[in-house]
């Protein structure tokens, strides 16, 4: 309860709304029971006389409460459903904002999915409990008690009896609705699973096909499409078994109206307009009642709900401004790495360990090795993207006293998956620039990564969309994009993870003596599978285990390094097949 | 941004009859449960009917007859036990009609959904196994998030139509009908009334539908854009943070919140106008009724049991009248779902076994012979990738390609497998046209590594299997022990029951290839295809992927995508490819000799190791 209230804070910051729709709900309810009492009322004097002119009035009143319950009902749910919606878009920033502000280490550990589905279903659940939940739970409390108040004058007998299957139909929703969502994810999960299937089927076709799999695909594909409609199938039992009962409990309501109120009638203790007046709120407290049961049904799915949220906004991140940060001077970019070390959470082996080497400003440093032996861990430590052990220093000044934003504001980097957004070419390169570059400045920077030809094609020059509603941009296309972003904002430090893998040796080539004459100075840090991209660097780490197991320039690497040397020699005969 | 354009897209009709009469098909091999399905809409119906009019009769029968006997009595004090006898009747005839009803309401949804069930599961077994006859040409066109979605959604939306929309509709419709007959049977005077007030609700529920329908795919559409934007981001969030661009996307994020909470609170008002819009005119219907009526009920001619059941008749009319919309929407995207789903049930298949297909000799070891193909993937006017090639694989030895990327290396693996068919010549196994051989059976006789293999989800065994009848356990210990994957195995927490994560990511990319090695094995194929992968790895996973292609090209007959000098080495025969053309041939010495460019390459690259080479 104390965790829904946290959440429940945020729709009373939105306190008017929520009062005055609060406040239309007595007022409906209102109208509703005033329009059977007339409606009753008129049967009654009908029944005892022929007297017929009281009914033009009668008419016009009833238009009346109509209107006005129709307006009131209006106001209601417009302005609670509307608060609702507003908390929900303040909650899902507010979760964006803790999103963005977590460190590398939390966003990989979490699945992007898990996450997606905080923000998504678990805000839903709430919103459901709290907003449209709190205008049933409202509309019931005054209904039920407002009906069964005005009836019991009439017959309290009549109307004990009726209370009977009321509560029945409360108690079996509530008891009822746990189970209908046990069926649902049983759907959903079914459902996630044939997905599952023909995603995989789908992306290993060549596999399936060149193996002759067809038909055991076709038979598993079945099984998982049979076991989504037994789970439907459940659902459909567990949702008739709920919906037969609410209409039992319904139907059952007028047994009493038939059984006590036929007797009543006929001793006369109850009159014609009277037993009507049983029959229409009979209707009208019904459905309060089975919303009632419904919303109790869903408060531990919401509980739980409120519970991962919270988690999610207890996260800390481990890195953080220090209290008082040195002073940034323009940095030259020298950087200086001293018994550099990162273990990744609950693996048993450090990634990276024992690495310390010298970078002087203006130097390049190429970092080689197999899969998995460091490589990016180290570029992220540069980057303060991850927290490293041991110390590494900008121009002698330690990363961990500096600013986050000073340090990133000095360092660029391209990371190895090549991400671009889903946006215009021109928003893509200027993401990460403090100020708007022109025209011509960004096209120096296009020609600079050798992409011209290719932006001289798209339809819409630089304000293309790239992406899934865009062109679709090959790997090398995406890489030597990645690294035009990163110039455009003319770093001390460039840092290209595996950034150039897709790109062939020609343009690379081209494209280094570009970055060279552009950018006098500058430290640029070059980590590749391909050997051929760093034999230029000034110096060369060569990384095995997370260990540097040589270090040297091309040359020397060359006689130092078994490994270097055989897998120049491969990539050389690989280069030169390819380029037959 | 994904959002769902699709279904924006598709503008369809909510009634197509060609759509209905293919449905049929699907409908008929179930047709006895469709016919218990309305049975049971009868029965829950008519039981539906019979309370109301069980109550009317308590208070037009017993009720008002002590009243008769009262007046002809002019006391109170009559006997009265007839009539409570039989107004008990009635109760308990009341009793059995709610609960044989609710017992026939429960039989409703589950028979509902069964029927709905059978036939979506037949429907969406054919459409998977139809896409699976399918070329890979068809697949590669598409995304594959694109032909989930007709296997998903597309196909729920069909179950819709079951279980919610067709047959719910058609007899809403005619419980309309009825309700309205019966209100007739009741009062002709007041039905009048009612029947010139229903077209106001009909059409006051379809034109909301249709606004609830344009802003719900507005709000759905923006939702797509928020959710794709923060999986966006997740995906991007280490180039978010190195250019320290957190506030900025916050505040597109805002943005996009700001756009679905406007689409959001335009679906809000058109609820909060349709509910109170409808409960005005039914009440005004229920008033008009007590208006009209009031002379009629005054004098009697309309029974308070009349009218009592009269209210009961107008709630059963009003609920069908105010889903109607609501069914049109679920047709309507019914429609749009199986017209795409048709639309891929009717693609034929351009590379499929002959109606006739000559079965695989058990006597193949792998003998095939490409002659004069070309290739083109834009059909026969296309450009060609690849140029009357002609070569041959004799039984039992391998033939290395080697060639720039794009000279067709690849193109003619995938001719091989058959995943596409020559443009032009043709290819042959044992002297068989491979088109006119049963494909199945000869895909079952290759092993086949491809670049980047796939890794299936599930454990290390069933991806080493596939699944494959005649993979023994014994010919896959065989198969790991020659391929060296038996230790990388054994390595693993839980041997070959381990689980291999999505994509086989917690593998590495030499230890995929070695097992993607090891099951080419297992199955003890007769023809290897093998494209090598490029990637760098270690150089003792290096040494062990070298011998284990060793042990899998050793007496088999074999095509290669050469990217290691070992491979191309120990090659029978070596094609150098240019542009799709074949250049040179020969094997390695012979191509040393020719002092084409092959030896050209090898004397730049290996003149150090030249020695140890011959």
């Amino acid at each position: 309860m104390r965790r829904l209230w946290r959440f429940y804070q945020r729709f009373l910051r939105h306190w008017k709304q929520l009062f005055l729709g609060v406040a239309c709900i007595p007022l409906v309810a209102a109208c509703d029971i005033k329009i059977t009492l007339l409606i009753g009322d008129a049967l009654g004097r009908l029944r005892n006389g022929g007297d017929t002119q009281f009914l033009s009035g009668f008419f016009a009143l009833v238009v009346i409460y109509a209107l006005a319950q129709g307006f009131f009902r209006f106001l209601q749910r417009w302005w609670i459903v509307s608060v609702s919606r507003k908390v929900e878009v303040g909650l899902k920033q507010d979760l964006f904002d803790k999103l963005c502000g977590l460190s590398l280490s939390f966003h990989n550990k979490s699945r992007s999915g898990d996450i997606v589905s905080r923000l998504t279903s678990d805000v839903e659940n709430i919103r459901m409990l709290l907003g449209p939940g709190i205008m049933y739970v409202g509309g019931a409390l005054v209904m039920v008690p407002g009906s069964l108040f005005v009836l019991f004058r009439i017959s309290p007998r009549l109307t004990l009896a009726m209370t009977v299957p009321l509560v029945l139909v409360a108690v079996s929703m509530k008891v009822l609705t746990p189970r209908l969502h046990r069926h649902s994810t049983g759907v959903q999960e079914t459902l996630a699973e044939i997905s599952h299937r023909a995603q995989e089927s789908f992306s290993g076709v060549r596999v399936i096909k060149g193996y002759g799999l067809a038909p055991l695909e076709r038979q598993e594909f079945a099984e998982v499409s049979r076991k989504n409609r037994e789970e439907q199938v459940l659902l459909a039992k567990a949702r008739g078994l709920t919906q037969s009962l609410i209409h039992l409990s319904h139907d059952l309501a007028f047994l009493p109206i038939l059984l006590i109120g036929g007797l009543a009638l006929i001793d006369r203790s109850l009159a014609v307009g009277d037993l009507f007046k049983f029959v229409d709120l009979g209707f009208k407290v019904f459905w309060p009642v089975i919303a009632l049961g419904w919303i109790t049904g869903l408060y531990p799915r919401a509980l739980a709900s409120a519970e991962r949220i919270d988690e999610l906004f207890d996260e800390t991140t481990e890195i953080r401004d220090p209290e008082h940060p040195t002073p940034a001077p323009p940095y030259e970019g020298g950087l200086s790495l001293r018994q550099v070390g990162y273990t990744y959470h609950g693996a048993p082996q450090p990634a990276l360990a024992d690495v310390s080497v010298e970078i002087p400003a203006g130097s390049t440093l190429g970092i080689v090795g197999p899969t998995g032996s460091g490589k990016s861990t180290l570029l992220n430590l540069v980057g303060r993207l991850l927290e490293a052990q041991g110390e590494i220093r900008m121009d002698g000044v330690p990363l961990r006293d500096m600013t986050v934003a000073d340090v990133r504001g000095a360092i660029a980097y391209v990371p190895q998956d090549s991400f671009l957004f889903s946006d215009t070419y021109r928003s893509n390169l200027l993401f990460g620039a403090d100020e708007t570059l022109e025209d011509d400045q960004l096209r120096d920077l296009i020609e600079m990564v050798c992409m011209q030809d290719e932006v001289a094609r798209f339809p819409d020059g630089l304000e293309q969309m790239i992406g899934e509603r865009g062109v679709t941009l090959s790997g090398g296309q995406r890489q030597r994009s990645c690294i035009a972003r990163a110039l455009a904002k003319d770093p001390r430090i460039l840092v290209l993870d595996d950034s150039l893998s897709a790109v062939d040796t020609e343009t690379e080539a081209r494209l280094f003596e570009n970055l060279h004459e552009a950018g006098r100075g500058r430290t640029v840090i070059v980590s590749a599978h391909r050997l051929a991209t760093v034999r230029r660097a000034d110096k060369i780490l060569a990384l095995r285990n997370g260990r540097v197991e040589a270090a040297g320039t091309h040359e020397e690497l060359l006689e130092r390094s078994d490994w270097y040397r055989e897998t120049w020699d491969r990539q050389r005969m690989q280069e030169e097949l390819e380029e037959l | 941004m994904s959002e769902p354009h699709e279904d924006d897209i598709v503008a369809t009709k909510a009634w197509d009859t060609a759509v209905i009469r293919r449905l049929a098909r699907y409908a008929r091999p179930h047709s006895r449960m469709f016919f218990v399905s309305f049975l049971v809409l009868i029965g829950v119906f008519a039981l539906q009917l019979a309370g109301p009019w069980i109550i009317k009769s308590a208070i037009d029968g017993p009720v008002l007859e002590a009243e008769e006997a009262r007046l002809a009595a002019g006391t109170d004090a009559f006997d009265t036990a007839p009539y409570l006898r039989e107004i008990g009747l009635l109760a308990a005839l009341y009793v059995l009609v709610i609960v044989v009803g609710a017992f026939l309401r429960y039989l409703e949804l589950s028979q509902l959904t069964r029927t709905g069930q059978a036939v979506i599961h037949d429907l969406r077994t054919e459409l998977f196994g139809h896409m699976q006859e399918l070329e890979l040409g068809w697949f590669d066109r598409r995304p594959t998030g694109a032909l989930v979605t007709r296997v998903t959604n597309d196909v729920e939306n069909l179950n819709e139509l079951f279980t919610s929309g067709l047959i719910v509709l058609i007899f809403d419709l005619l419980k309309v009908v009825i309700v309205l007959a019966l209100l007739f049977s009741v009062s002709t005077p007041l039905a009048l009334l009612v029947l010139g007030l229903t077209p106001v609700l009909i059409g006051v529920s379809l034109v909301f539908r249709g606004g609830a329908r344009r802003a719900h795919r507005k709000v759905r559409a923006r939702l797509a854009r928020l959710n794709g934007f923060l999986q966006e981001v997740l995906s991007g969030i280490r180039v978010v943070k190195v250019f320290r661009r957190e506030k900025r996307v916050s505040e597109r994020f805002e943005g996009m919140l700001a756009d679905y909470l406007q689409a959001n609170i335009r679906t809000i008002f058109l609820f909060a106008i349709f509910y109170p819009i409808i409960g005005i005119v039914t009440l005004i219907i229920q008033g008009s009724t007590v208006w009209a009526g009031g002379g009629a009920i005054a004098a009697g001619s309309i029974t308070p049991g009349d009218f009592i059941l009269f209210w009961f008749l107008l709630q059963y009319l009003v609920g069908p009248i105010r889903e109607l919309g609501e069914r049109y929407n679920v047709l309507q995207a019914a429609f749009a779902s199986a017209e795409r789903i048709f639309d891929i049930l009717d693609t034929r298949p351009a590379v499929a076994s002959p109606v006739e297909a000559t079965p695989v000799s058990p006597a193949f070891r792998g003998h095939i012979a490409f002659e004069d193909v070309s290739f083109s993937y834009a059909g026969p006017d296309g450009e060609r990738v690849v140029k009357d090639v002609s070569f041959e694989i004799p039984a039992g030895q391998t033939v290395a390609l080697v060639g720039a990327t794009g000279s067709g290396k690849s193109t003619l693996v995938s001719l091989a497998l058959r995943f596409f068919d020559p443009t032009r010549g043709r290819i042959t196994v044992d002297g068989t046209d491979l088109r006119e051989l049963d494909l199945e059976g000869y895909r079952r006789r290759l092993g086949i590594v491809l670049q980047e293999d796939f890794l299936f989800t599930g454990t290390v065994r069933h991806n080493l299997e596939l699944g494959r009848s005649w993979v023994t356990p014994e010919s896959l210990a065989r198969a790991l022990e020659t391929s060296t994957a038996g230790e990388l195995v054994a390595r693993l927490p839980e041997g070959l029951d381990t689980e291999v994560a999505e994509r086989g990511t917690s593998l590495s990319t030499g230890e995929r290839e070695l097992l993607a090695i090891a099951r080419a094995l297992a199955g003890n194929p007769s023809l290897v295809i093998l494209d090598e992968a490029t990637s760098s790895v270690d150089s003792t996973t290096e040494a062990r992927i070298e011998e284990a292609t060793n042990q899998l090209l050793r007496g088999r007959s074999a095509l290669v995508v050469a990217h290691r000098l070992s491979t191309v080495r120990r090659a029978d025969r070596i094609l150098v490819l240019h542009h799709g053309e074949l250049r040179e041939s020969g094997n390695h010495e012979q191509l040393l000799a020719q002092g084409g460019i092959y030896a050209r390459l090898y004397a730049l690259q290996f003149r150090d190791g030249a020695a140890e080479a011959s």
